[in-house]
This record gives structure tokens, sequence and C-alpha cells, in this order.
């Protein structure tokens, strides 16, 4: 057991860490400036959930786009963790993963993380392109896969995450702090 | 030593490849920690990190959770553990976590180390002490439309 070991963590010790920037090259992503550690990023990769990636319970959707989901990076192998789409209010990316489950994509888009707080960036998504294709396709379904599971809200006026059923229920229930109705109204007049 | 050893393999890229062929069997934990949104955490992209956590940050939080975006617990040296699975549950990256986003827990699960990432499988919450975590008095809300204004 104790060679084992000492073979893991030698091969822990020789293998390169990925080089800031290894997979800029090519990205045709812009702006989205102010997030930490943002580094362009394009690259060929396997679409998985990441519950089949760690233990093999593989539905043939991804879980529709309800499980998390990442990419398994041709390149290298590493699994990387998608936490967003292109959108800019509060999206994830399962939903326009999902559609590409277990197919090999190229993908581009931007690793992010504060360098003080983790080693291992996580992925935003801005473009998908499965192998074979011509085109990219933008990273923007997580929207129209909302209206479709939410009809009777779907039309109406404002922001999609002030009218989702779910999130009003727990602020009506708790308020938009968290600490119960009575303390959301001593602050609201209080600084509004 | 077990997670000394899956660690290592994890890091290295032992773990067997992924999409079936690769179950790992993990490691029980028990995790104490806050809720938390792990890409305005990671990203910066609404400001500091202690700015967005807590009850400051607790209705971005669960615009993020509903819009599936990674939940995650802060422990308290500062591990960060993404919640992939929720008693029994893989179907989180929707509404499953708004009930306990920002909250304080306890939970018993198993840890998987992949590429440089946490993900826990929490099986049960053995400890719910709700949000304790008040920040609003430092950081107002964040963004600062999170309330909007009285009509």
């Amino acid at each position: 057991m104790r060679a084992l070991i000492a073979a893991a963590l030698a091969a822990l010790i020789a293998l390169p860490a990925a080089a800031e920037g290894e997979f800029s090259e090519g990205s045709q992503v812009t702006g989205w400036d102010n997030l930490a550690g943002r580094e362009n990023a394009t690259f060929t990769a396997k679409v998985v959930d990441i519950v089949c990636a760690l233990t093999g319970d593989c539905p043939a959707d991804c879980g529709a786009g309800l499980r998390q989901m990442g990419l398994i990076r041709e390149a290298d192998g590493k699994l990387v963790l998608v936490a967003k789409n292109r959108q800019a209010a509060f999206n994830g990316g399962g939903a326009d993963l999902a559609l590409y489950c277990g197919q090999t994509v190229a993908v581009d888009g931007l690793l992010v993380g504060n360098p003080e707080l983790t080693d291992t960036k996580l992925y935003q998504i801005f473009l998908v392109k499965p192998e074979g294709a011509a085109d990219w396709v933008k990273a923007d379904h997580w929207t129209k896969a909302w209206a479709a599971k939410n009809p009777e809200v779907a039309g109406g006026e404002g922001p999609w995450f002030r009218r989702d059923p779910a999130v009003k229920a727990e602020i009506e229930a708790h308020g938009y702090l968290g600490l119960g109705l009575e303390r959301d109204r001593e602050f609201i007049e209080e600084n509004f | 030593m077990r997670s000394v050893l899956a660690a290592a393999m994890a890091a290295t890229g032992l773990a067997l490849a992924a999409g079936g062929a690769g179950a790992a069997e993990g490691e029980r934990v028990q995790v104490t920690g806050e809720v938390i949104d792990t890409w305005c955490y990671y990203s910066g992209v609404m400001g500091a990190p202690e700015a967005v956590v807590g009850t400051s940050h607790h209705t971005c939080a669960l615009w993020c959770a509903a819009g599936g975006i990674p939940v995650g617990m802060l422990a308290e040296d500062g591990t960060v553990y993404m919640i992939v699975k929720w008693k029994g549950e893989a179907a989180v990256a929707d509404n499953t976590l708004l009930t306990v986003q920002s909250h304080e827990l306890t939970a018993d699960g198993i840890l998987h180390v992949r590429d440089g990432i946490n993900y826990l499988f929490v099986e049960e919450v053995v400890a719910d002490a709700g949000i304790t975590n008040e920040t609003h008095e430092d950081y107002f809300v964040v963004p600062g439309f999170a309330i909007p204004e009285p009509e």
C-alpha cells in the first residue's frame, strides 16, 4: 500500500498543471472582463453529467438539464465543471449542454475562478459546435427551457428571476434576506 | 489514508474515465458549512467573496440556484464542496436547494474528488442552523437591485 501511495504521489508531482491560457488560442469570446481569473478557453470535449462521470449512473439524456454538467476535455482527460452559460441573468449551463449529452463537441467560453480561492477554474460556456457541424451554436438555451417549464408565468413582464414561482414562494415565506418578513420590513424601512 | 490515496489518484488523472466506465467509490464524509452560490463566490462578478455569502447575497443565491448554477457548501476552512446529489436525487440544477440556500448545514454524504473539485453527494442533513451569516449590515444587498424599490 505504501508503494502504491508513493507512486500516486510521484505521479501527482510529475503531472504538469494546465498552463494559464493553454486553451485560449482561437477563442472568440469577448466581454465579461470583470471576472476573476478570466481566461479564454476553447477545446474539444465529451459532454457528461457530473454524477455520471463520477459514479457511472448515466441516464441517456444526462438528466435533461437538471443534473450538473461537465466536459471531459479531450486534450488531457480532465473533467471541467460547467457553471454558467453566456446569458447574464443567473443562468447555468446545464440546459445548453444536456442537448449534446454523450456527444463530442467543440466548446468556446471562459475559465473563471479567483486564484486566491481556488486552483481549479469553473467553465462558462458561450458556444457549442457538435462534431462534424459547420456552425457554432450560442449557449443561450436556458431561458427557453425555463419558459417551457413555466408556461403560466413565461409571458409575464420583467426578468425570469422575478417571476419564477419557486423563487417567489421562498422570498414570500422567508424574505429577501432569508431572515423572515419582519427583518425584511425593518431593513427596507431603514434603507429604502 | 484511503482518502489521501483517492485524492492523489484523482488529482493525477488516475481516476477512471467517465461516462459509465469509471465508477469511483468516493469517501464517506460529514461536512459543516454554509450553502453558497459558487459562481458569484469564485468569479467575483458581484463583488468580494465575503459580500456574496450570507444574507446580503441570499436573494441572488436563490436566483442562481434556480438558474441551475452549482450550489456548494463553504466549510469554515475555506473548502468548497459542490453539491451534485441531494438526498439521493441527482436532479439538483433546479429549485431543489432553494429551501436551504444560505443555511449553515451539517451534512453526511459521499465525497468524490476529481481534477481539483470536491463533489459532494449529500445523503442526509443532520443539522440545519438556518441562516446565521448576517452580512447585510456590512454589505447591504448584493446585487443592489436584489430587493426591488418599494412601490
